[in-house]
């Protein structure tokens, strides 16, 4: 961490075409970048594929850094949008049908669907399974508000930082994914449950 | 209704509990790739083509010291003017297969 917030230090070296400035910057972003890339992914890129554009594009836009806040939050940016615009082209966003859960999807939409009560623990995994695949069908920036919101459990104030969307936007968006995640939930747990 | 949102804040409270997946390393060779691509995309740099007009400049110079530094020690070598016997025979024949 400590080491992510020193690396605005190395923007001006890395300005002046330093090599070994060019790759510390990459070693120390490559963790931020590598998890942001995997929370917000489409289904069809490669991870490291799309990392690799994803610093391209932070190279090629780095004269434009201000540095008027800290280099991790312009480097979010920059790979939440990248990010998006590659899950935008990928047109089809399938619905999810109650014969494509696995076991421990089932298992859960079966609880969820007979009690109340909060999940065990252990049906975390298979739980953020289920959303990842309700996720699948929504648009990119409502997959990305229920990521940011609902399980990164970040602030409006850090959603805004990192989206660039006001505080209206982001709840907006927020109220309007989830009642389409609640709407699919719903289907699904009619036709398991007939 | 209720019941229904309840599900999905129920499932997404679960989904948030989930233990993050590890990060994986970089791998090898990566800044290296990104590297060469971002150089790629550097057609019209000015500092770039600074770079290569100043090492061209370096070489042109070290070749001009090179040859004045010959060109000295040739014409300071020996009793003779060009003190080359082969230079001045070449030459003779020259002149005699121009004409």
């Amino acid at each position: 961490m400590h080491e992510e917030s020193d690396a605005g230090a190395l923007v001006p070296a890395v300005l002046q075409h330093d090599e070994a400035a060019s790759r510390e910057l990459v070693r120390r972003l490559h963790p931020l970048v590598a998890k942001l890339v995997r929370s917000h992914r489409p289904r069809r890129a490669a991870e490291e594929d799309l990392c690799q554009m994803i610093f391209i594009k932070i190279f090629q836009k780095l004269p434009q850094f201000s540095g008027k806040v800290p280099l991790e939050h312009w480097v979010s940016r920059v790979a939440i949008n990248t990010c998006l615009n590659q899950i935008q082209s990928e047109k089809v966003r399938p619905e999810l049908r109650y014969a494509d859960l696995s076991e421990e999807e089932a298992a859960v939409v079966q609880n969820l669907a007979a009690t109340p009560d909060e999940l065990a623990p252990g049906l975390s995994l298979a739980s953020r399974d289920l959303v990842e695949h309700l996720l699948a069908a929504l648009k990119p920036r409502e997959r990305l508000v229920i990521d940011l919101f609902y399980l990164q459990e970040l602030s409006m104030a850090e959603i805004q930082e990192r989206t660039g969307w006001n505080v209206p936007l982001v709840k907006v968006r927020a109220f309007r994914a989830r009642q389409k995640m609640r709407e699919q939930l719903a289907r699904i747990t009619a036709r398991g449950t007939r | 209704m209720k019941n229904r949102s309840a599900s999905i804040d129920r499932l997404l409270r679960s989904a948030a509990a989930a233990p993050a997946e590890p990060i994986p390393a970089m791998p090898f060779g990566f800044d290296t790739r990104v590297l060469a691509q971002w150089r790629a995309t550097w057609p019209n740099d000015p500092a770039t083509v600074i770079r290569l007009l100043r090492r061209v400049m370096f070489l042109a110079l070290a070749l001009i010291v090179l040859a004045s530094a010959g060109a000295y020690r040739e014409l300071h070598q020996g009793d003779e003017p060009f003190g080359n016997e082969y230079a001045i025979a070449d030459s003779a024949i020259g002149g005699v297969m121009d004409q």
